[in-house]
């Protein structure tokens, strides 16, 4: 009997036919998902040890006070360079990097809607990012920080050329986000497998496609506040420039709006990916899952209303406090549902506490911290005593570190065995995340203290006082741990793509679809597939091939069993 | 004048303002702690109670149960609402400013220093700002170039200076004293260097100390600073800087009458003394790197004789 | 279907990105620095003919569709070349209400106004100039006899694009054209 139908793009496309024998040249032409993916994270990969080396070079001049490793332009450009590097370029190449790959495995297709325009925006977000590191080269990069007030990124105050390179760079980035999220939410509408519908579809791609909407709409605030401001720039119009009657406010405004919506765009996939791992690593559904969809959708439809709470110290008003200050403390509404629905899928489970489930345990703790002093930014007059202070570096790091980058660690211990055949050994995993928890919280945890004490962000140095020396050096020491780390996960990762044991297609006993196929995945993902009746199509699979005890042939064939490495089924009539 | 250092903190409150906000800091740390104990509560339950066993049949299948979703949702909205409750109660108990009061004090962010100046009198000063204890003032709050923020954490908010727009402060500091903050809006290369020190003094102190700063600048006492004067005047310095009582009356750098009482100079960077003037004057560039004051090529005496002057400006 | 999601999210964005423009110039426009004088160098009249120009080629586009859904692909020809004939024709009165006003030295740099004004129709101008594009393109294939097929998207995925254009420049033409005459 024949599977189930399988969308697939109609016609041939170029990725498909080249061989493997063109080696790098594959890579580069490729249109595949997979490989896409995969480019993807290498591009966040590199990204990160650039903006890691920034941070290291930030962290070794703040060691000790009145220090002059480097000059205050260099600090300047360093730490705008990391702020911008590590948001644009790593968190949301990675998110989209497990999008892109995961994505079209999980709903049972065999690639995204429109193939090229995801190499497209592989490749000009790359060429984007270039752009913004050529900068160096061409007379300094930015120095205005990452969200880069007006007035401060007026030709004026910043004569180099480093903020005409942010906002071409990141026209080309946000270009790049946008349509691969389009392609995303496209290729999620219409290209899941038979039976698989909305309520049926798994977590990460609810999120996924939750975030692409998100997506959708918060970067073009962004795009027209970077447009005006390369215009104030180079044609001297006014939009930011008091001189001409332009308003600093306008572009804080526009900026928020777009960026705290980026905060959630860089959170939401990594909800979705530790919803799989706590699913799996505990042999229970999600718990909740109406309302771990429906707190994603809520957080997203709140995004666009508390951008003014990053602005509470700007003399508004307290009537658009109050608004702001509701909106901004609602989102933790859903935020904490998600939390405990996480606890609730590990109650009463059977946990196995592989490296992505210790990163994901160990997520709960880091991101509650997180999300704890972030409520505080919305409660508002703590936030007039601390904002724009290192509480706030503290805060954003255990959201975008302990939060986002945990997550992502989660998902990449998670499909690692599916994304590369191999496994990683556990042994060496653990030490990782021991490693890195340990020098992140090292690192980022004396930062509430410092910021409660009165030291002010995006500082070159400090006087010594107030304990700040002993504080500083201890963030300092933290940070080459997480740095140490950091090149350990690539030494892990290499060795166990070259060494590591080859990994069977369903390694953690899991739920989703996109372990039916073989690790890794052929050319083309699916031939057949087994229908979909639930969240948990391979468990329902499983489950059924047990009872019915091979007395009906229906997609029982095409079930790999845990002891099978070769690819029997996907080396079809291809 | 008590001049002991006091602990730089949101949790050491000198002001009524600062007083105001602190039980909030306290709700919320307690809020913060218990959800925190809560979370990893359950987090050691669940690891240690839940963990897997060799030959573990699949557990039961549990996917929903409403009772408590129901206080999932529940309990973090009512404290959600507690928060909302005193965010509101405790933002209209802080003074809003009535149109066309006149302000203690206007402060002017500068790339990268404060100017204060008193209305009413003819105090200009820098970078350290006296204001009198015990009694409720107004900080009027500016900017001459980009986005700086007063930042005194024992003092309760901070706020925004933005070119083109005033905003206000009250402020009731509680006991005489030296009270340390510094710029927390990031504000180009000298954002570090940029600290606030406000003295606050006794009201009777507050009083003599504007008398006695708004007097002009004292004369020269010997004849090396009457020739530091000369020059002073002569070459571009008093382009720039203002000393009353004097020709001098650029506005583009600090007002240097009283330079000699303060106790630090380029907002906080150094303690004045004759050597960092002198270091200053003779590479501003290589003390504070972007400073706007330009480098000029003096001969050793024609600093000497600067240095004496300005050292002397009491 | 998959293409007209697509474009739909693609002019999703494009519409969040002009209201952004939009909202700008309403609120520098109530903001004291703003300099009504220059309102007056705009020439109503003139732009107001080349705008009708560019809403009739939106209906000129969906004769178009409607021809080439009927399997009448002679006349989906004439209109699809009308259709970027109009465009073009306005691109070309835009083009001369920027020289006139160049020549009146308003330049972007000169107030307010000018910022906004060029900024908002300029990035206008871009996206029919986009969209002259991709017409252009869909011509081409047309005349080399590619779009035999009445059932596919193209044209009327393109289609969703070039109306969009006409409505943002109905907006745009009310807020900076129309709206401070009526005043």
């Amino acid at each position: 009997m024949e599977g189930t139908y399988i969308p697939e793009p109609e016609e041939e496309l170029p990725g498909l036919n080249v061989s493997n024998s063109q080696g790098l040249l594959q890579w580069i032409s490729s249109v595949d998902h997979k490989q896409i993916g995969i480019l993807y994270l290498f591009l966040a990969v590199l990204f990160l040890l650039l903006g890691g080396a920034a941070a290291l070079l930030m962290r070794i001049q703040l060691a000790l006070p009145g220090s002059t490793f480097l000059s205050p332009e260099m600090y300047n450009q360093l730490f705008t360079m990391h702020g911008t590097t590590m948001i644009f370029l790593v968190l949301t190449p990675a998110i989209l990097g497990f999008s892109v790959y995961i994505i079209p495995l999980m709903i049972g297709a065999n690639d995204l809607a429109f193939p090229r325009m995801n190499a497209f925006g592989l490749w000009i977000t790359f060429f984007g990012g270039l752009l913004l590191y050529f900068s160096f080269l061409a007379g300094g990069a930015p120095d205005a920080g990452w969200f880069n007030y007006a007035p401060l990124n007026q030709r004026q105050y910043s004569p180099g050329p480093g903020i005409d390179y942010y906002c071409a760079g990141l026209l080309l980035v946000g270009a790049g986000t946008v349509g691969t999220s389009i392609n995303l939410v496209v290729t999620i509408i219409y290209f899941r497998v038979e039976g698989m519908t909305l309520g049926k579809m798994p977590v990460f791609v609810w999120m996924v496609l939750i975030n692409s909407c998100l997506v959708v709409g918060a970067f073009p605030p962004l795009n027209a506040a970077l447009s005006m401001l390369l215009l104030d720039r180079q044609l001297q119009s006014h939009f930011f420039n008091l001189m001409g009657g332009g308003s600093p406010i306008v572009w804080q405004h526009l900026f928020w709006s777009f960026g705290h919506p980026e905060v959630y765009i860089l959170i939401l996939p990594p909800f979705g990916m530790l919803s799989e791992v706590f699913q799996v690593y505990s042999r229970k559904p999600i718990f909740g899952y109406g309302f771990v969809v429906g707190s994603g959708i809520a957080i997203a439809l709140l995004a666009f209303g508390v951008w003014v709470h990053h602005m509470f110290v700007t003399g508004l008003g307290n009537t658009v406090y109050n608004f702001f200050a509701a909106s901004s403390m609602l989102i933790g509404v859903p935020t904490g549902i998600k939390i405990f629905n996480w606890i609730g899928t590990m109650w009463g489970g059977s946990l196995r506490f592989t490296t992505s489930m210790l990163f994901a345990i160990a997520f709960l703790v880091e991101f509650t911290i997180g999300g704890l002093s972030g409520v505080a930014f919305a409660v508002v007059p703590v936030d007039w005593q601390l904002t724009d202070s290192y509480f706030v570096v503290a805060h954003l790091h255990y959201v975008f570190v302990g939060g986002s980058l945990f997550g992502i660690l989660a998902g990449l211990f998670y499909w690692f065995p599916k994304m590369s055949g191999h496994m990683i050994s556990e042994k060496l995993g653990k030490w990782f995340f021991w490693l890195f928890t340990i020098g992140f919280n090292l690192t980022f945890f004396v930062h509430h203290i410092l910021g409660i004490k009165g030291m002010p962000r995006r500082v070159y140095t400090y006087p010594d006082i107030s304990g700040y020396s002993l504080l500083n050096l201890t963030s300092t020491i933290g940070a080459f741990l997480m740095g140490f780390s950091v090149l350990f996960l690539l030494y892990i990762l290499r060795k166990s793509v070259k060494t590591g044991e080859k990994a069977p297609n369903d390694p953690w006993d899991a739920y989703t679809l996109e372990w039916i196929t073989s690790s890794p995945p052929a050319l083309k993902n699916f031939d057949r597939l087994p229908p979909v009746y639930s969240l948990r199509p391979l468990r329902d699979l499983k489950q059924s091939s047990q009872l019915q005890n091979h007395t009906d042939g229906i997609n029982t064939n095409i079930l790999p069993s845990k002891s099978d490495r070769g690819g029997s089924f996907e080396k079809n009539d291809n | 004048m008590s001049q002991g250092s006091h602990v730089i903190s949101i949790f050491n409150p000198q002001s009524a303002e600062a007083w105001k906000l602190s039980p909030l800091n306290n709700y919320l740390i307690i809020a913060c702690s218990f959800i925190m104990i809560v979370v990893v509560g359950l987090l050691i339950y669940v690891t240690i109670k839940f963990r897997a066993k060799a030959g573990d049949a699949e557990p039961k299948q549990i996917y929903n149960n409403r009772t408590v979703e129901a206080f999932m949702i529940g309990i973090p909205f009512l404290m959600v609402s507690f928060f909302f409750y005193q965010t509101v109660k405790v933002m209209n108990e802080t003074e809003p400013t009535v149109q066309g009061q006149v302000p203690t004090v206007v402060i002017t962010g500068r790339q990268w220093w404060w100017q204060a100046v008193y209305p009413g009198t003819t105090v200009v000063t820098a970078n350290e700002i006296h204001l009198p204890a015990g009694k409720k003032v107004l900080l009027q709050l500016e900017s001459q170039d980009v986005i700086h923020d007063w930042w005194i954490p024992s003092f309760g908010p901070k706020m925004d200076m933005i070119p083109g727009v005033k905003n206000y402060l009250w402020v009731t500091i509680g006991k005489p004293g030296v009270y340390e903050g510094a710029c927390s809006e990031f504000c180009g290369k000298q954002h570090a260097w940029m600290r606030i020190k406000v003295i606050a003094d006794s009201p009777a102190d507050y009083q003599q100390w504007l008398l006695n700063k708004s007097k002009a600048a004292l004369p020269p006492a010997d004849t090396l600073a009457l020739a530091g004067a000369v020059i002073f005047n002569k070459k571009s310095c008093a382009d720039c800087h203002s000393i009353r009582g004097t020709p001098a009356q650029g506005k583009s750098g600090p007002d240097l009458t009283h330079l000699a009482s303060r106790t630090t100079l380029l907002a906080g960077m150094m303690t004045n003394t004759k050597e960092h003037i002198k270091r200053f004057i003779n590479n501003p560039e290589g003390v504070k790197p972007g400073v706007r004051m330009p480098r000029f090529i003096f001969k050793k005496d024609t600093v000497n004789a600067l240095v004496a002057y300005l050292s002397n400006l009491k | 279907m998959e293409n007209k999601l697509m474009m739909k999210m693609v002019i999703g964005t494009e519409a969040i990105f002009f209201i952004a423009l939009m909202i700008t110039y309403v609120y520098f426009s109530v903001t004291p620095g703003f300099n009504s004088a220059s309102l007056r160098l705009l020439d109503i009249k003139t732009t107001g003919l080349f705008s009708v120009l560019l809403f009739l080629s939106s209906f000129t586009f969906w004769r178009a569709e409607v021809n080439f859904r009927q399997g009448n692909i002679q006349r989906l020809k004439l209109w699809m070349g009308l259709t970027i004939l109009l465009g073009m024709v306005f691109l070309f009165g835009q083009g001369q209400e920027y020289w006139r006003l160049l020549h009146e030295n308003f330049s972007i740099s000169k107030d307010m106004f000018g910022t906004n004004f060029f900024t908002l129709t300029g990035f206008h101008s871009l996206h029919v100039f986009m969209g002259l594009i991709l017409l252009t393109v869909i011509l081409i294939l047309i005349l080399l006899g590619d779009f035999d097929d009445p059932g596919s998207t193209v044209i009327s995925t393109a289609g969703i694009y070039w109306h969009f254009v006409d409505i943002v420049w109905m907006l745009v033409f009310l807020l900076v054209y129309v709206l401070p005459v009526l005043k």
